[in-house]
């Protein structure tokens, strides 16, 4: 689960790290209010509150809202007003938003933090080793780039469970981002409030980027990302209220009411359910060796309620994107037959307008099969993966 | 032979009073498994099943002498159930749960270290030696004993490739789930080298996916074995595109650019037969038959 930047400041903050005073506004009115309370003669930076990273380099499809992006520099209170109204109800595409971009429906004024230079924060968990690392740079590159063409630049610190940094690793720091002395004794808090925050929340990443090194070695988090673990979620029912449904598109959400996982792809016309994403990836393998791509996909893993199975189906159903499904299930802990039983009912609702072909395995196989057989629906019965993906191929090309 | 259980393998349940566990434990008592005691707090002292249930794995394994445990307690409840079994210093836990927290695995993964015991999963299907033992969820019917190790990191998947193997003609020695979560407890390294100190296996397939380097590992690993048995691999994710739609994205920030023909190419160089569509391991299989490499 991802959270907005100023929610991630405001638990950073209780770590006792340090955050430029700010305010959110919903409408120009109170953009001008909070830039008046938090620093009455400016100048402000205003931050379009969407979750995606490169909102600064973002642009807005509306022209009303200017040619600049979602983070803009502010001098004049008459600026905060008139900005804030172009920002307001506009959409922000970004790198990481897809081109039809997230809608901006409110903003975060904060009071403008004058740096002596900048660098990157983050902690994210290393699976190999396996641990929580730091990393850090002075690069202000994309870091997927900086990761990908110049490893080399990225300082990586591997740290404890309740480790507090130590001298030896601090001083390690110190010298790769180049800062002066007076930065120590603000770092060591830095990081160590950072880590606090990541174990205590159950964190899976947190990304400071930048962090601003003011005239007198004060460190501030002028941006802030933080992803929480969705499985530790039962341990703090208060980061669960800080979930923002609009941030999640209307199928992603319904899925994860049933407790599904549900992914689209920017392409493609062929939706899939499934019980593992790995038989997800393999199918997409196939229809990607035969130049074909999977839209969205469905893991009913873990199903047990015929009812939640059915409610799943029918995202991918009426999904208008797709044209052909294929809906593979290798059966142990879920039960084929809850499956077919899920499709007759959601195709009793919605209908069946595309082609469908089921291929099960395993657990009640036979009785899953008897099941469709006795709906009377058109729906193709295949008995591998690989003949699953070329019976849907062929029934779609022949339904053109 | 096998690895990590065969049919002399006592094996604990923990969990065992559970709606899942009574289902699954019914079903692995048929295929062979030596159920030799159940684990439930507060429940010690009854009979589950014609299973004798203890109040804490210390107590089964006094009784017992159980040495491998199968379980199945929730997802919050797995790292105490670890801990339990860790310091009963039994040889193979299983754990089945799905949902395990991320901090709770890097504090398993802690007491693992220099212990006893083996962890597979969570998130599996868990470990089979068909007709001898099975710790875990494996579907019935379609598993027969037979000379091809399977290691897997894609839960279901694995049904397929037992499948592959099936249509071949050939059957499995062990079939292991490593688990689908971002942090599990064991990898293709450390079960590669069990297959190859198992006289019955023949052959190995690693069922690869997207995520992490435990695919290069393991060609690092296999290049430098002395007495290779040939090694099948199929890594599921070709397709996805390297923006990272799916997946943790803190692997290419830790790790650079890891993709799935990536993987695959590293493989290959270590001398591993790597496959771009899994339903062609029954054929790589009969080709392996064919050259005599495998009876």
């Amino acid at each position: 689960m991802n959270i907005h930047e100023y929610q991630a400041k405001q638990i950073l903050s209780r770590y006792g790290i340090n955050i430029p005073k700010g305010g959110i506004a919903y409408t120009p009115g109170e953009a001008k209010r909070v830039a008046q309370r938090v620093s009455p003669h400016g100048p402000w930076m205003m931050k379009a509150q969407i979750q995606s990273g490169a909102r600064a380099e973002g642009r807005f499809l509306e022209k009303r809202a200017g040619k600049q992006g979602g983070i803009r520099f502010l001098t004049g209170r008459k600026d905060v007003f008139e900005e804030a109204q172009k920002m307001l109800g506009a959409t922000l595409v970004t790198k990481q938003t897809g081109a039809k971009g997230k809608l901006v429906s409110k903003i975060y004024i904060e009071e403008y933090f004058p740096t002596e230079k900048t660098f990157y924060a983050s902690l994210v968990i290393d699976r190999m080793i396996p641990c929580v690392t730091l990393l850090m740079t002075t690069s202000t590159t994309n870091m997927v780039d900086l990761a990908v063409n110049n490893p080399d630049k990225i300082l990586r610190i591997n740290l404890g469970l309740n480790d507090k940094i130590n001298a030896d690793q601090l001083s390690r720091i110190m010298s790769f981002l180049r800062l002066d002395e007076n930065c120590r004794k603000n770092l060591k808090k830095f990081i160590n409030g950072m880590h606090q925050a990541f174990m205590d929340l159950d964190a899976i990443m947190m990304e400071i980027n930048p962090v601003g090194v003011g005239r007198h070695g004060e460190l501030v988090a002028l941006d802030a990302k933080i992803s929480f673990d969705d499985n530790a979620l039962f341990r703090h029912p208060d980061i669960v209220q800080l979930h923002d449904d609009y941030e999640d598109d209307d199928r992603t959400l319904k899925a994860a009411k049933y407790g599904f996982q549900y992914q689209e792809f920017d392409d493609g016309s062929i939706g899939c359910i499934v019980n593992g994403d790995g038989i997800a990836l393999t199918i997409a393998d196939m229809l990607h060796n035969r130049t074909e791509q999977m839209a969205c996909f469905l893991n009913v893993k873990g199903g047990v309620d015929k009812d939640k199975i059915s409610a799943g189906i029918k995202i991918i159903m009426t999904n208008p994107r797709v044209e052909g499904i294929l809906i593979n299930i290798l059966g142990g802990f879920l039960r084929c037959n809850l499956v077919a039983d899920g499709i007759i009912a959601a195709t009793s609702e919605v209908g069946l307008n595309v082609p469908l072909v089921v291929r099960f395995e395993g657990t009640n196989k036979d009785e899953a099969l008897e099941i469709l057989n006795n709906s009377g629906l058109p729906i193709i019965v295949a008995d591998s993966m690989e003949d699953g993906v070329e019976k849907l191929l062929k029934a779609m090309e022949e339904s053109d | 032979m096998s690895i990590l259980a065969d049919k002399n393998t006592k094996v604990l349940v923990q969990g065992i009073t559970g709606m899942q566990a009574s289902f699954h434990v019914k079903r692995s008592i048929a295929a062979g498994t030596r159920i030799v005691a159940g684990v439930s707090p507060q429940r010690g002292g009854t009979k589950y099943g014609g299973v004798p249930v203890f109040n804490t794995v210390g107590e089964a394994v006094a009784e017992t002498g159980a040495s491998a445990s199968v379980m199945f307690v929730p997802a919050r409840f797995v790292k105490d159930a670890v801990k339990e079994a860790v310091e009963a210093e039994l040889e193979v836990v299983v754990t089945i749960a799905y949902g395990v927290p991320i901090r709770d695995m890097l504090e398993i993964k802690a007491m693992l270290k220099g212990s006893k015991t083996v962890l597979i999963g969570p998130n599996t299907p868990g470990l089979i030696t068909p007709e001898e033992a099975c710790l875990g969820i494996f579907p019935e019917n379609i598993h027969h004993p037979g000379n091809i190790g399977i290691i897997s990191r894609s839960s279901t998947l694995t049904y397929e490739v037992v499948l592959e193997t099936e249509r071949a003609g050939c059957g499995q020695s062990t079939v292991i789930g490593l688990g689908d979560d971002i942090i599990v407890g064991t990898d293709f390294v450390e079960m590669l080298k069990r297959f190859h100190q198992d006289e019955k296996t023949k052959a190995v397939i690693l069922l690869g996916k997207l995520g992490g380097t435990f695919e290069e590992a393991a060609a690092e690993y296999y290049q430098k074995l002395p007495d290779k048995k040939p090694v099948i691999s199929y890594v599921a994710g070709t397709a996805v595109p390297f923006d990272y739609k799916m997946g943790y994205a803190g692997d290419i920030i830790t790790r650079g650019k890891i993709t799935a023909e990536g993987k695959k190419e590293t493989m290959r160089r270590a001398g591993i037969i790597v496959i771009d569509n899994i339903n062609e391991i029954h054929s790589c299989l009969q080709n392996l038959q064919a050259c005599g490499k495998i009876i």
